[in-house]
């Protein structure tokens, strides 16, 4: 069979100096990781690095719109002498950092004269508004783009045709996962191939189990809920919450893998879901108590209390990143050693995707959340995902064998950044928000001193333009389109209107495609019809055939048809 | 671009340049890895268009085919002869098919002829059956292979001929995300 070679010359529109330069950024990556365990594991590597890049900006922006002003204004912490530097603040975050521009609480108020007259409380409020908002955008983009990308019409993909045909991975060089790959395919179609159809009181004890792991876990989160809240209580002994916290996140997610091992479940899609949603509520929930502790009861309780909460986040994102190194250490090393030397049996650990992509997830969450009480806390972000990246990847390489199961990557990459989108970023927003909305800021300290709510910062500067004759526009766009509620009330009549032409126009688009769908069927029975009918006619009349120089052959005429 | 080399003349490169998603220094690196495979017999100067060809039994101890279980049918689909003998001209144009920057129809036609056994331009029960076997090291039993054969055609064999054809596969192919990062091999 020969190439034809017209139909490859020429492909040249493709932009050959983009793919390169991706190619170098991104090379080191995908042929180390990506040719040795595949596109699931290096999704994980990707996320992490972009992840990165949002911590980077996040750093620069705040780093060159609320600390430089404040550092040119007033360069030395006003440090009272009875604290010195002393190690333990790195570990605690307290001490001599309360004072530094580390927190919230030593940020000033007022105009700082200079060059220009900045406004630290207008500078501080817009630059984390337009932070967050950045964020968002950029989030439902990427969402977007990859949900168009990969969900398409995702109805039978699960089956036996993709299997064979396009979940190969060519880019597989070691022989290992070669052989591994192999293994869990063949299981895979065997057991396809094996499937009976269960009986009702089958039927019923599986969804019985279903339902007594469901409860088990909800439980299980409610009560490590609880006892972080009693534990609040003891903040004095300052690394004790956080030390809980993350505990609780490495240690209660192995009980619900146990718990998934005895469940049944009709693919394996479901399970992996059902086992992200599981954490995902954990993680959820013990976020939640201590935001509620620190909404209701920090902020009433202490004088400078978004510093003692930037303090907290600070603890939590400092023992987090000790515990995945931590868990690094016992989940892959350990294992390994574990699998190979004492009990063979268990072999060498994986690379447990899923767990890890919702580990960073979690830890990006705090750094949003604490981007508003402590702004410096996304260069703690950048060294912490830096190192982590590199811890990963050696351990990877030492410890880790390629993922068992086949992994959909696309689909998953779509998943993780719409978990990260929903729950997490939403849930920050949220947070933030709220915090800015209706809590009190303290009395004494930090840039809104003396406002009832960080909004009014925006009342205050729009009376301010009102009283000198400031800019006209600003004045007028404040008072008509924000303050008024029938601009909202307008915009979400109008969403809603476009919300439901979409859905009708895809709704028409879905009964188009049953409808060709059957015309294929139909145009494949006339084909094979008419096929027939000229093979009778062939038969009938073979004089006519041998007569006839012409190679007008039945090949042809098939092929014509096909 | 300062050093002198003598293996291709500057039209030579600009055609494979044009014709593959490969640049000069990767087609150069791309003829170095063609010859250690045959120092013998592949000359370092290619200015005058030798025809030369490497046979199958060389090609597929590259180490990014050795491993892979279709390295046969991939090197005979690229070949001209289509034994498996494969001339500089079809290896950079297999390498280059089956790298990142191919697009995906392309990526398509050829893994519907790699995947086409019996080069019918269809994909019958007997090509998947061979696909299977030689995904699972023959470990399955006969009536698993068939009814895993039975099932993939149930499902992707739209106008119900029992065979593939090329619009089946790129329909099957369109709702497969997966299918671009997979079919592609780094060199």
């Amino acid at each position: 069979m020969s190439i034809n070679k017209n139909t490859i010359l020429c492909y040249r529109s493709y932009c050959l100096n983009v793919s390169q330069s991706f190619r170098r950024c991104g090379s080191n990556l995908r042929s180390e990781i990506g040719g040795k365990f595949g596109t699931s594991v290096q999704s994980y590597f990707v996320f992490l690095k972009w992840l990165l890049m949002f911590n980077v900006f996040s750093f620069l922006v705040n780093f060159g719109f609320i600390t430089i002003p404040q550092l040119v204004y007033d360069f030395s912490p006003n440090v009272p002498n009875t604290t010195s530097f002393r190690g333990l603040e790195i570990l605690t975050g307290a001490g001599y950092f309360n004072y530094t521009v580390m927190y919230y609480g030593s940020y000033s108020n007022e105009t700082l004269e200079g060059a220009v007259d900045y406004k630290m409380q207008l500078g501080y409020f817009f630059t984390i508004a337009v932070y967050m908002v950045l964020c968002g955008i950029a989030l439902i983009f990427s969402m977007a783009s990859s949900f168009k990308a990969n969900y398409v019409l995702a109805d039978t993909t699960s089956g036996g045709a993709w299997q064979l045909l396009c979940s190969w991975d060519f880019s597989m060089t070691n022989e290992r996962a070669v052989r591994q790959r192999k293994n869990n395919l063949r299981e895979s179609l065997s057991e396809k191939a094996q499937r009976k159809q269960l009986t009702s009181s089958e039927k019923l004890r599986h969804f019985g189990i279903y339902l007594g792991a469901w409860l088990l876990s909800s439980s299980l989160t409610v009560g490590c809920g609880a006892s972080i809240f009693f534990l609040c209580r003891y903040e004095q002994l300052t690394l004790l919450v956080p030390f809980m916290v993350s505990l609780m996140n490495m240690v209660v997610p192995l009980f619900f893998s146990l718990f998934n091992k005895f469940e049944h479940y009709s693919s394996q899609r479901r399970q992996i879901y059902v086992l992200v949603a599981r954490n995902v509520l954990l993680r959820m929930c013990i976020l939640g108590v201590l935001c509620y502790y620190w909404m209701n009861v920090v902020a009433t309780e202490y004088s400078c209390w978004e510093s003692v909460v930037g303090q907290a986040l600070y603890r939590l994102v400092f023992v987090d990143f000790i515990f995945l190194l931590l868990g690094s250490f016992f989940g892959e090393f350990l294992s390994n050693v574990v699998g190979t030397r004492l009990l063979p049996r268990l072999g060498i650990p994986e690379f447990d995707v899923a767990r890890n992509v919702l580990e960073i997830i979690y830890a990006q969450t705090l750094a949003w959340i604490g981007i508003y009480f402590s702004p410096l806390l996304p260069a703690i972000q950048i060294l912490k995902f830096f190192i982590l990246f590199y811890i990963k990847k050696v351990s990877l390489m030492q410890n880790c064998q390629p993922p068992r199961r086949t992994g959909r990557a696309a689909q998953m990459k779509t998943i993780f950044t719409a978990l990260l989108f929903f729950p997490f970023f939403l849930g920050a927003l949220a947070i933030v928000g709220y915090t800015a909305w209706s809590l009190t800021p303290s009395k004494h300290c930090g840039p809104f001193r003396g406002l009832d709510s960080t909004f009014s910062v925006v009342e205050v500067w729009m009376v301010q333009l009102n009283s000198t004759g400031g800019s006209e526009v600003v004045i007028f766009v404040y008072q008509n389109v924000i303050r008024s509620e029938i601009f909202y009330f307008l915009i979400t009549i109008i969403i809603l209107v476009i919300v439901y032409i979409f859905w009708q126009v895809s709704q028409g688009r879905k009964q188009l495609i049953v409808l060709l769908r059957q015309q294929i069927v139909n145009e494949g029975k006339d084909k094979s019809f008419l096929l027939e009918k000229l093979q009778n006619l062939q038969k009938s009349q073979p004089n006519i055939r041998s007569k006839n120089h012409k190679k007008v052959g039945i090949p042809s005429l098939l092929a014509r048809f096909s | 671009m300062g050093n002198k080399q003598t293996t291709f003349t500057d039209e030579q490169l600009e055609a494979f340049q044009d014709c593959t998603f490969f640049t000069r220094k990767e087609i150069q690196r791309l003829h170095g890895r063609y010859r250690e495979l045959a120092p013998h017999l592949v000359p370092l100067d290619y200015t005058n268009n030798p025809d030369i060809r490497i046979p199958l039994a060389l090609i597929v101890t590259m180490p990014e085919l050795k491993e892979n279980p279709f390295r046969d049918r991939i090197v005979e689909t690229f070949s001209e002869d289509g034994q498996g003998n494969l001339s500089f001209n079809d290896f950079v144009d297999m390498f280059s098919v089956l790298c990142e920057a191919s697009p995906r129809e392309l990526k398509t036609i050829y893994a519907f002829k790699i995947y086409d056994y019996n080069r019918d331009n269809f994909i019958c029960k007997e090509d998947l059956q061979q696909t299977v076997v030689k995904l699972t090291k023959g470990e399955l039993t006969a009536e698993e292979v068939t009814l895993v054969c039975e099932k993939a055609m149930e499902e992707a064999d739209l106008d119900g001929d029992q065979k593939l054809a090329f619009a089946d596969f790129e329909n099957m192919i369109s709702k497969a995300p997966d299918f671009l990062s997979n079919f592609h091999i780094r060199i």
